[in-house]
C-alpha cells in the first residue's frame, strides 16, 4: 500500500519548470531515494509534499488524504538547509517545534527527555543552541524531526556535515524507524551514500523522473557489465579500449562499464599485458553509472542554484 | 487559520522577548531615565534661577517705549521723565539693574546702543533685551517707511518668538489647550518611534528565521500566514507590555513630581520645563488625562503597528540580511515620515482640512489621529471611520505581505527587488 502518492505534478518559477509530470509512489516500511544532481527539482518536490509549495498542477495525498495542514502533522522533516534558533535554549526550542507539530507541552517533555538520552545529551536541555557545536545542533535537528513520532520522514541530505561516528548513529536510528514500520523518503545527490540504504528509488534529472523502481530489480536489469579494475601500473592502456565508459578513475583504480558485447576478460589480458592486476571483479553497475548510461553523459543538469 | 498554532507562535515571540535583559532594562531605565531627568531639571532651576531684572529706559524719541513696554513691561521702565544722570543714581541705589538711553538717531541711522548695568547679568538676559530693542526699532523703522500692512505682518509673524508664563490663577483654558498639545505631540511621537522601533524588531525577526534557516521546519508546520500573524501578535503584546509599564510609571512620577517641583523651584522650574516642551506651557496641576484618551492611543497604535508590521515582515522576508533592507525599506519609511511631517500642521491646527484628512488615511491616521484627539473632541463619525478605514487596510496589507513573505521566506542569495516583488505576488 503506497503511502505518498505523486501524480503528474508540475510546478514553475517564472520562466524555469523546476518539477514536469512528476509521478512516483512510496511504500510504506521502506526506505525511498529521491535521487538525482543538484537542480534536478528534488527539494521543490519535497517541499510540495511537505505542503510548503503548492503544484500548479497535478496532485499528491499521503494516506489518501490530499496534501494539506492534517498531513503536515505525519511527516517529519529534516530540510538540506537547516538551523535553529541561536537564542533559545535547546528545551524550549524542541519543545515549540513539538507543539506545532501538534503535540501537548507534557507529552512533547517526556519524549525531549528520551531523545536527548539516547543521543547522550541529557545535559544540553538548558544550553543555549549557539553553544552547541555543529555536530550537536544537528543531532537536535534531527530530534526535532521525529519528536512527534511522524509516519513519514523526509530527509533531505541527511548526511552532510556529519562526521563518520554520527552519520553511523543516525543510519542505525533510521532503520531503526523503518522497522518501525515508519516511511523513510531520502533526497540526495550523493548516490553512492544512499545507495546501501534504499530499497525503492526515483532519479531525477531536470525536473523529471528518469528512472522510478525497486533499487535490486534495477541494477539486475542492468546486468553485471561493468569491471572493477585495480591495479599497477601504466594506465593508459585505458584509453585505447573501445565500447566501455570509465567511470571513477583513479592512478591505480577504474570502474569501466562495458557498453557493447566486448568481453570482459579481453579487458583483463590488455591490462595483464601493461600492469600488475591486483583486483579484477565484474559487477553490477553502481547507481551513478545507471543514472549517467540513463540520461546520457551531456544531459545531466548543471547545479541552478535556489531550486535544490 | 489554525489559532492554536498561531497562539504557539505568539507565546514564543512574546516570551523569547519579553525574557531578555535588553526588554528589562530598556523598560525599567527608561522611566528611571525620565526621573533622572526631571530631578536635573529641578536641580538646575533650583541653583540658577535669577531675580527679576528691571532696565529703565530713556527714550528722547518716545516713540520705541512702548513697543518695549508691549513686549515686558516688568521688565522695562519708562524713566524718559528723568535726566540720565537720576538713571544713573537709580542704578547705584540698586532701584534698576540697568539702562539704555535711546534718541531719535537710533531710528534713523545705525548707531550702536549702549546697555549700562551693575551687578550681575546673563548672556541669555543681553541676548533678550538686543532683540527686544532690534524688533522695537525695526518695526519703527518699517512704520516710518510707510510699509504696507502686508508686508509688516509678514516681518511680524517671522520675527516672534514668545514664551509665555503660566500664572497660577491665570486663564486656565489655555494653559490647558498648551498641555493638551504637548501631549499631543508626545503621544504622535511616541506612536512614530514605536512604529520603527517594533517593526524593526519584527523585520530582524524575519530575517533571523530566514538567515538560520529554522523557517523551513516551521513552514512544514504552519502555514507561513499563520506564522506572519503569530509574529505580530505577539510582538504587539511585547510593545503594549512596555507601554503599559512606561505608563504607570511616567504617570506615578508625574503626579510626584508635580508638588515636589513646586517645593523646590517655583516658577522658574515651570518656566524651563515649558521651554523644553517647545514653549507649550505646562501647568503643574495636571490636567486629567480623559481615558478615553488613552484607550484611543492604544487602539491607534495597534492599528497602525498591525499595518507596519506586516510591511517590515514582508521586507524582512525578501532579504537574507539586514545590511539589504535598506531599498525596501524606503518606501515605508516614507510613509511614516510623511505622517510625522503633517503632525506638525496637525499639532497647530488640528481641525484643518489636511488634518482631518490625513487623520483618515491609514498610513497617516496612527500618528495624526492620536495627536487630534489630544488636542480636541474629534467627531465621532470621524474616528470610526478612521477605524474602520485602517481595519481594512490590515487586511489588505496583511494579505499582500503574506503573498510575498511565503515566497520570499524561501528564497536565498539573490537581493530581491520591486520587480521580483511583483513576479512573487502572482506565484504567492
Amino acid at each position: 500500500m503506497s503511502v505518498i502518492t505523486v501524480e503528474n505534478i508540475y510546478k514553475s518559477f517564472g520562466q524555469t519548470q523546476a518539477v514536469r509530470d512528476v509521478s512516483f509512489q512510496v511504500e510504506r516500511g521502506r526506505i525511498f531515494g529521491l535521487l538525482g544532481p543538484n537542480g534536478a527539482g528534488k527539494t521543490t518536490t519535497i517541499r510540495m509534499i511537505n505542503y510548503i509549495l503548492i503544484p500548479d498542477h497535478g496532485s499528491i495525498t499521503v494516506n489518501g488524504i490530499p496534501v494539506g495542514p492534517k498531513t503536515q502533522l505525519l511527516i517529519g522533516y529534516l530540510p538540506e538547509e537547516r538551523g535553529l534558533y541561536k537564542k533559545m535554549k535547546v528545551g524550549e526550542q524542541l519543545l515549540y517545534l513539538g507543539r506545532l507539530k501538534g503535540l501537548s507541552s507534557s507529552e512533547a517533555r517526556k519524549r525531549i527527555r528520551y531523545w536527548l538520552d539516547r543521543f547522550g545529551a541529557s545535559d544540553w536541555l538548558q544550553k543555549e543552541v549557539g553553544e552547541l557545536s555543529k555536530g550537536m545542533s544537528q543531532k537536535i535537528q534531527f530530534i526535532a524531526t521525529i519528536l512527534h513520532d511522524p509516519d513519514i520522514c523526509i530527509f533531505d541530505e541527511p548526511f552532510s556535515g556529519l562526521d563518520p561516528i554520527n552519520s553511523e548513529l543516525l543510519k542505525d536510528i533510521i532503520l531503526e524507524l523503518r522497522d518501525r514500520g515508519k516511511v523513510i523518503f531520502f533526497a540526495t545527490h550523493r548516490m553512492e551514500q544512499v545507495e546501501q540504504m534504499c530499497e525503492d528509488i526515483c532519479l531525477f534529472n531536470n525536473g523529471r523522473v528518469v528512472l522510478s523502481g525497486n533499487l535490486r530489480k534495477i541494477k539486475s536489469d542492468f546486468g553485471e557489465n561493468t569491471v572493477l579494475l585495480e591495479f599497477d601500473g601504466d594506465s593508459s592502456f585505458l584509453d585505447s579500449l573501445k565500447g566501455v565508459r570509465i567511470n571513477n578513475r583513479s592512478t591505480n583504480f577504474a570502474e569501466i562499464r562495458i557498453l557493447d558485447e566486448t568481453n570482459p576478460q579481453s579487458i583483463l589480458r590488455q591490462a595483464v599485458e601493461v600492469t600488475n592486476v591486483h583486483r579484477f571483479e565484474t559487477v553490477e553497475p553502481s547507481l551513478t553509472e545507471i543514472f549517467i548510461s540513463t540520461v546520457g553523459t551531456d544531459n545531466i543538469n548543471s547545479a541552478k542554484p535556489g531550486l535544490t | 487559520m489554525n489559532w492554536n498554532k498561531i497562539l504557539i507562535v505568539v507565546q514564543r515571540e512574546y516570551l523569547t522577548r519579553v525574557r531578555t535583559k535588553v526588554f528589562i532594562i530598556s523598560t525599567l531605565l527608561i522611566p528611571l531615565g525620565l526621573i533622572a531627568y526631571i530631578g536635573l531639571i529641578i536641580g538646575l532651576q533650583f541653583w540658577e534661577s535669577e531675580p527679576e531684572h528691571t532696565i529703565g529706559i530713556h527714550d528722547q524719541s518716545e516713540v520705541i517705549i512702548p513697543r518695549l513696554l508691549s513686549r515686558d513691561s516688568n521688565r522695562y521702565l519708562d524713566m524718559s521723565g528723568y535726566p540720565v544722570s537720576d538713571l544713573r543714581d537709580q542704578l547705584l541705589n540698586g532701584e534698576i539693574n540697568g539702562y539704555i538711553t535711546l534718541r531719535d538717531e537710533h531710528i534713523t541711522g545705525n548707531i550702536d546702543l549702549e546697555y549700562i548695568y551693575t551687578g550681575s547679568s546673563t548672556v541669555t538676559l543681553q541676548s533678550s533685551i538686543r532683540s527686544d530693542l532690534r524688533e522695537a526699532i525695526r518695526e519703527e523703522r518699517l512704520a516710518r517707511a510707510g510699509v504696507s500692512e502686508d508686508v509688516r505682518a509678514i516681518f511680524e509673524s517671522g520675527i516672534t518668538l514668545e514664551s509665555r508664563k503660566v500664572t497660577e490663577s491665570g486663564a486656565e483654558e489655555e494653559d490647558q489647550t498648551a498641555f493638551y498639545t504637548a501631549l499631543g505631540f508626545i503621544m504622535g511621537l511616541m506612536i512614530f518611534i514605536a512604529l520603527f522601533m517594533y517593526g524593526t524588531i519584527i523585520m530582524k525577526g524575519v530575517i533571523e528565521e530566514k538567515s538560520n534557516r529554522i523557517v523551513e521546519v516551521i513552514a512544514s508546520s504552519i502555514r507561513p500566514v499563520e506564522l506572519l500573524v503569530g509574529k505580530i501578535l505577539g510582538i504587539t503584546g511585547v510593545a503594549l507590555t512596555q507601554f503599559a509599564v512606561w505608563f504607570l510609571f511616567s504617570t506615578g512620577i508625574l503626579f510626584a513630581a508635580g508638588p515636589v517641583m513646586m517645593m523646590f523651584g517655583g516658577d522658574a522650574v515651570q518656566e524651563s520645563i515649558a521651554a523644553e516642551t517647545g514653549g507649550a506651557a505646562v501647568a503643574f496641576e495636571i490636567p486629567a488625562i480623559d481615558p478615553f484618551l488613552i484607550a484611543g492611543f492604544f487602539i491607534l497604535f495597534i492599528l497602525g503597528y498591525f499595518i507596519y508590521s506586516s510591511l517590515f515582515a514582508m521586507v524582512g522576508s525578501t532579504v537574507d540580511s539586514e545590511a539589504d533592507t535598506q531599498q525596501m525599506m524606503m518606501p515605508i519609511m516614507l510613509l511614516i515620515v510623511i505622517a510625522w511631517i503633517i503632525n506638525v500642521e496637525v499639532m497647530q491646527n488640528p481641525n484643518s482640512t489636511i488634518s482631518v484628512v490625513s487623520s483618515l488615511i491609514p498610513f497617516f491616521a496612527p500618528i495624526t489621529m492620536v495627536t487630534r484627539i489630544a488636542i480636541n473632541p474629534v467627531p465621532v463619525w470621524q474616528l470610526l471611520l478612521s477605524f474602520f478605514l485602517m481595519a481594512g487596510t490590515i487586511y489588505g496589507t496583511l494579505w499582500f505581505s503574506a503573498r510575498i513573505y511565503r515566497v520570499g521566506i524561501l528564497q536565498y542569495g539573490k537581493k530581491a527587488g520591486f520587480k521580483d516583488l511583483l513576479k512573487w505576488l502572482r506565484q504567492g
